[in-house]
């Protein structure tokens, strides 16, 4: 089934950019955005492959690539907060730093073997036609997304450190008129986003690709960066973004796999145009849904 | 401003006037960053005193050296293509597409032209389809813009990806060389619609005569007419602009569509000066360093001129870093990086 195949390529090829997606709106909630973010998951993949590699453990893996994908987005943290450098900028730049430090010391680990996430089908659940294959026949990572995206949502929305980290985002000053630093929460949150986008890249080496080579994200940084605007800055849309997406990814293959000749670079496009659909579709309600204190990042000049 | 607790990153360009505080930091960039970079080199088993010495001595290499100012003409040109919307306060992230979608169109042109018309006819038309290709593509990032308020830095980066896409859908299928032994490639151009070499036998092309000439272009503009100084009055403060009668949409639209023009240029100029074909990873990420060094020269256009001559320098030393120290030359993104993420770190504690 064509339509399964490719629901269940979604999953499975959204799920690293779910991970840094859910990662950067917890970021730019507190009103930091960070085009970085691609290279936070370039380094966690590196990191989780190498250490898997080295330890013959996955899971081992994945919290190095944790360790890599905050330890990035720290030194953007550090240049916007303490040192005020644009936010935009350091994040390219960042993005640059992760890229060559992986492809510096990810030489080593090319066409190197580990042993990988293995699938692991869900007793029961997974026998159901359509939704089995589709959501629960997949790895251990995948499965925690489902935990992850809804867990986020309740944290900043619902709980008392989401509305923190909210205000930080909206208006930092009320924040710190009420004894709370929106300086430590934005590092807080810069680098707990880092953190998630390491365990998306390391997904994507460890469970997706099963390899690691040179730039091997492939931009689906900067699409988790244009999810959290597409979502809203909401967590749970971000899940039907990135399985989007996901989906958009698996299609070419697909269609290939039964013969279609479909021109695979137009199916490529496609995620980067229906992010642009959005958000002309939804203009203006970005502008509302925005962090107010993160749309002076983007608002620099009116339009007319 | 309400927020008096913490200092936010000042988006808008530079208006402080810090020339007397420059030099501090270009010191510190330039001792702090290859000193980070030879700590990194250390630890892959490099020593990075060998490695900065094989660096410096390729670039006294003739052959080098050309190679350094064939590529600091396009980072010129891609550099002064984020400066101009910057003046105006517009991020123009998306000059990595603009400058692919230049190549393309100056491709597209000679596949039908250059075995037909003379060179330097066919060289004019494809001057011509790379910049209007290359406003174009930025055109639909201002447009939405001004129309449904899409970010501007959003868009042009997602059309950076979808431009790549559209060069590689055109290279691996339509416009597919036959004889290209299978690689996915345009037909090379003809000899004689290439940009003239200075030299024979050398590399450097009129792509820099075509780069300066921007330059002095841009700089004229920025200093001397009118529209320049509205720009530099939108960028600074859009509210007063609008109060004193700019009409600050059309000069956000002209400020864009300048800016990707230049980028199509630096996209013919990479195409018909060392590529001559559409390949797969042609750019190597002009239209980023590019950015960066409208960023590292505070978008002033001459400082844009430096900027691109040292990381054209930096990234010609990861070649030699490749053959000589058998380290991946994308090793060199790190020092570029540090010594970026010195500058932007030091330029401002406010």
């Amino acid at each position: 089934m064509i339509v399964v195949d490719v629901l269940a390529g979604g999953v499975r090829g959204g799920t690293a950019i779910l991970y840094a997606a859910l990662g950067e709106t917890l970021a730019e909630r507190a009103g930091v955005i960070n085009l970085g973010t691609e290279g936070s998951m370039l380094t966690g993949a590196l990191a989780a492959y190498a250490v898997a590699a080295g330890t013959g453990d996955p899971w081992a893996g994945v919290l190095a690539g944790a360790l890599a994908g905050a330890l990035l987005a720290a030194v953007h943290a550090f240049m916007v907060l303490a040192r005020g450098a644009n936010q935009l900028a350091t994040g390219l730049v960042v993005l640059f730093l992760g890229a060559g430090l992986t492809a510096m010391f990810g030489a080593a680990y090319v066409g190197r073997a580990i042993s990988p996430f293995q699938p692991y089908p869900i007793p029961g659940l997974s026998e159901i036609p359509w939704a089995g294959p589709i959501l629960f026949d997949h790895d251990p990572l995948v499965y925690a997304s489902y935990l992850l995206a809804p867990t986020l949502w309740w944290l900043l929305h619902r709980s008392r450190a989401g509305l923190v980290v909210r205000s930080a985002g909206e208006r930092p000053a009320v924040l710190a008129t009420y004894g709370h630093s929106p300086m430590l929460v934005r590092y807080l949150a810069v680098v707990g986003g880092g953190l998630l986008a390491g365990i998306g890249g390391a997904h994507l080496s460890t469970a997706y690709a099963n390899a690691w080579f040179e730039n091997m994200t492939a931009g689906r940084g900067f699409i988790a960066v244009a999810l959290v605007i597409f979502a809203a800055w909401h967590p749970l849309r971000a899940v039907g973004g990135a399985y989007l997406f996901g989906a958009a990814l698996a299609l070419s293959p697909a269609l290939q796999a039964r013969g279609y000749g479909f021109n695979q670079f137009a199916l490529d496009a496609l995620p980067y145009l229906v992010t642009i659909a959005a958000l002309i579709v939804l203009g203006r309600r970005q502008v509302n849904a925005a962090p107010e204190d993160l749309s002076r990042v983007f608002q620099l000049t009116p339009t007319r | 401003m309400t927020d008096t607790a913490l200092k936010p990153a000042d988006v808008r360009p530079e208006t402080v006037d810090n020339r007397r505080k420059a030099w501090p930091r270009w010191v510190a960039a330039i001792v702090a960053a290859p000193a980070i970079f030879g700590a990194f080199a250390a630890v892959k088993g490099v020593n990075p005193l060998a490695m900065y010495a094989d660096m410096l001595t390729s670039l006294t290499d003739p052959t080098q050296a050309q190679t350094v100012v064939v590529r600091a003409a396009i980072l010129l040109l891609a550099g002064l293509a984020v400066a101009v919307p910057a003046r105006a306060g517009l991020l123009n992230v998306g000059g990595e597409g603009q400058i692919v979608i230049g190549a393309v169109a100056a491709a597209g042109v000679a596949l039908v032209t250059d075995q037909r018309l003379p060179g330097s006819v066919v060289l004019v038309l494809m001057v011509v389809a790379a910049m209007v290709a290359g406003a174009a593509w930025a055109g639909i990032a201002i447009g939405l813009r001004l129309a449904v308020n899409v970010n501007e830095a959003i868009s042009t980066l997602l059309l950076n990806f979808v431009a790549i896409d559209i060069m590689l859908g055109l290279i691996y299928d339509p416009w597919k060389d036959a004889s290209g032994f299978g690689q996915p490639s345009s037909r090379p151009l003809e000899e004689t619609a290439r940009l003239p070499l200075f030299t024979t036998g050398g590399t450097v092309n009129v792509g820099i005569v075509l780069a300066v000439l921007a330059l002095a272009g841009v700089w004229f503009a920025m200093r001397r007419t009118a529209w320049g100084f509205r720009l530099r009055v939108v960028g600074g403060n859009p509210e007063a602009a609008r109060q004193g009668g700019l009409r600050v949409g059309p000069l956000l639209l002209s400020a864009m569509l300048v800016g990707g023009a230049l980028a199509g240029l630096a996209g013919l100029v990479h195409f018909a000066g060392t590529e001559f074909k559409l390949r797969p990873g042609m750019t190597t990420s002009f239209g980023y360093v590019g950015f960066l060094a409208s960023w590292l020269a505070m978008h002033q256009p001459l400082r844009v001129a430096l900027a691109a001559l040292l990381l054209a320098a930096i990234a010609m030393g990861g070649d030699s870093l490749q053959i000589d120290s058998g380290l991946p030359a994308a090793s060199l993104n790190v020092l570029m990086a540090v010594v970026l993420l010195v500058v932007l770190g030091i330029r401002r504690k406010s």
